[in-house]
């Protein structure tokens, strides 16, 4: 080849350039593929359930083992931890997962003794705690659940792994998720969490309802503060989608008086209307949530979703620091953070500060149930 | 229940499932595919698809998946292999104590390919005693865990049968379902017993030629007289 001027050399370079690069791009291919056909399994992540044995525990254990919640390429060691007297249940836990024959489910441990347990989980879901009986005080209920937390950060901090990704479902979620990040103080705080997808999930369903279109075409919902009472359902950031986009929740609910009041009463309710119909509270709705909770933690929420999630608070919106607090959230790369520069107007700010009032009180009581 | 004769609970079903096959018959859609899970899951299937004749036999089936899944387990658990290493397990005829966990075509995956189950275990008494009864007694060894039937495993080898169904098995793999009998492995046509089948496009297919041994044949055949009798026991409660 002559070269004849700087054009021909250009011309000649180009050429070069595209031919390699076409190369690459194939050969790329070819690689991808080739690792897919290896198909490198990925190692187990261990998870640890505590009070496995019961309703939740029965319903979230197959939905993990399934790969709902960690993705379908994702194998799993399960951890079930549960009290004495429910051993021969959890041991009945254990058959039936083996009986499923779960093709990501690598191990399971079935045990009551805590050290055992805890040893070297990724993620934990705690949803063992002393239930509310009839007649019970809310000091006795926090005082039993303050002192399970306490000891469970004990050995959470001592035998988990350092990276460990925790969701308190037990209540009193909140406080319950407080103490264990006051006593587990080497657990990164932004790795203890509580669950309030349950209510984000439930108000969503409840607009999907309202609207007659399916669940998945609302998103963005936002549950602030207390998985309780004076939890605050809040749709003047939701959307819903259209054949035309994106809409505002609120320009297609036109009656906002609804959204206002017996929507947020429908959804504060929901728990206790689920176990009037059961007999036995919500079990498979908060394994789903749960669950939901967990994936889109660790794997990513949708680009332009956000999610509800207890959370240390920093500040934002007003809400003091040092509560657990559930804020919306996106979460990318294993982490989450809060979505800022929401507006609130007034009626919101009385019902978040409402919350957040409710949580300072639980959280003295706490301390005053451990100072005893 | 307790103090419940089998006649009684066979009666019970029997008319429950002659109803609910009339109006799936006349409401459900055209290819609509049906799986039994409620016990006796077999004969319940049958009366079904005696009592809706449009619905075509095929699309009829009762579940022994769970046997199966319980028997990959309990290799798999013998073996220390993980379980998505075992595959081609068989369970013949009825979801009953008479079922049959047959080994003889299983395989687990290795490190230097695919071996017979058989070769590894290196025990053919445990294969052809224990194991079966443990196999055929879990359902009552869970009860008596639990203080309640199966629940979990149940659903989730409902789910495994329904999925392989409609979006086929594995390469290389075939699985247990209770389905209508051709005849194939000289059990007797006009009984839903369980088979080992591959699906594809919807469709599934009793997998063929597998040599039956003669304890087998046994076994196979004993399952199929207790199908047999509770059949006709269905129709005298019927008559």
């Amino acid at each position: 080849m002559e070269f004849v001027g700087e054009e021909i050399n250009y011309t000649f370079v180009i050429q070069k350039v595209l031919v390699l690069l076409f190369c690459v791009g194939l050969s790329w291919k070819m690689i991808i593929y080739m690792c897919n056909l290896l198909n490198i399994e990925k190692d187990p992540i261990r998870v640890l359930i505590t009070g496995a044995a019961g309703n939740i525990g029965y319903a979230i254990a197959p939905m993990i083992a399934r790969g709902i919640m960690l993705g379908p390429d994702q194998p799993m060691i399960l951890h079930l931890l549960d009290i004495e007297p429910a051993s021969s249940s959890l041991e009945a836990v254990k058959m039936e997962l083996q009986d499923s024959a779960f093709p990501l489910l690598k191990g399971v441990i079935a045990t009551t003794n805590v050290v055992e347990a805890c040893k070297d989980v990724n993620i934990v879901i705690m949803i063992g705690g002393f239930p509310r009986i009839a007649g019970m005080e809310r000091k006795d209920v926090m005082s039993k659940n303050v002192v399970i937390y306490k000891a469970q950060a004990s050995a959470l901090e001592r035998y988990a792994s350092d990276d460990c990704k925790v969701l308190v479902v037990a209540n009193p979620a909140n406080t319950n998720a407080l103490i264990l990040k006051e006593f587990a103080p080497s657990i990164p705080e932004e790795n203890i969490t509580c669950l309030t997808r349950l209510d984000h999930n439930r108000a969503l369903a409840q607009l999907a309802d309202k609207l007659s279109v399916p669940v998945s075409s609302v998103k963005n919902v936002i549950v602030w503060g207390n998985h309780s009472s004076t939890q605050y359902p809040d749709t003047n950031h939701a959307t819903v989608s259209t054949k035309t986009g994106d809409r505002p929740l609120k320009e297609l609910v036109t009656d906002h008086n609804w959204l206002k009041n017996e929507f947020i009463v429908e959804v504060q309710q929901r728990g206790a209307a689920v176990l009037r119909a059961r007999k036995q509270s919500s079990a498979f709705s908060a394994a789903g949530a749960a669950c939901d909770h967990i994936r889109d933690w660790f794997l990513g929420t949708p680009k332009g979703t956000w999610v509800s999630m207890g959370v240390c608070s920093d500040g934002s919106y007003g809400i003091p620091p040092g509560l657990v607090y559930s804020f919306p959230v996106i979460c990318e790369k294993g982490s989450w953070k809060i979505v800022q520069g929401l507006s609130i107007d007034e009626f919101s700010r009385e019902k978040m500060d409402d919350s957040a009032r409710e949580l300072a009180e639980e959280k003295d009581l706490a301390y005053s149930c451990l100072n005893v | 229940k307790e103090g419940m004769e089998r006649k009684d609970v066979m009666s019970k079903n029997v008319s429950i499932y002659k109803s609910q096959a009339a109006a799936l018959e006349k409401h459900a859609a055209p290819n609509c595919k049906v799986l039994v899970v409620a016990n006796p899951a077999n004969t319940n299937a049958l009366i079904l698809k005696e009592f809706a004749p449009s619905i075509p036999e095929k699309n009829i089936s009762c579940l022994t998946r769970l046997d199966h899944n319980r028997a990959l387990g309990q290799i798999s658990e013998r073996l220390s292999v993980p379980v998505s290493d075992v595959k081609n397990v068989i369970i013949w005829g009825n979801h009953s104590s008479s079922q049959y966990p047959d080994v003889n075509h299983a395989k687990v995956q290795t490190s230097s390919g695919e071996k017979p189950v058989r070769e590894l275990v290196k025990d053919d008494a445990w294969l052809d005693g224990e194991f079966i009864s443990t196999v055929q007694q879990r359902g009552a060894a869970i009860i008596k865990a639990r203080k309640l039937s199966s629940a979990l495993s149940a659903a989730s080898s409902a789910c495994d049968h329904i999925r392989d169904w409609v979006l086929g098995t594995p390469e290389g793999t075939f699985v247990s379902m209770g389905v209508y009998s051709d005849g194939s492995y000289s059990v007797p046509s006009g009984l839903i017993y369980s088979f080992p089948v591959t699906c594809r496009n919807g469709d599934w297919s009793i997998v063929q030629g597998l040599p039956i041994d003669e304890v087998s044949r046994k076994k196979m055949d004993l399952t199929a007289e207790e199908l047999k009798e509770e059949k006709d026991l269905a129709y005298s409660c019927l008559s």
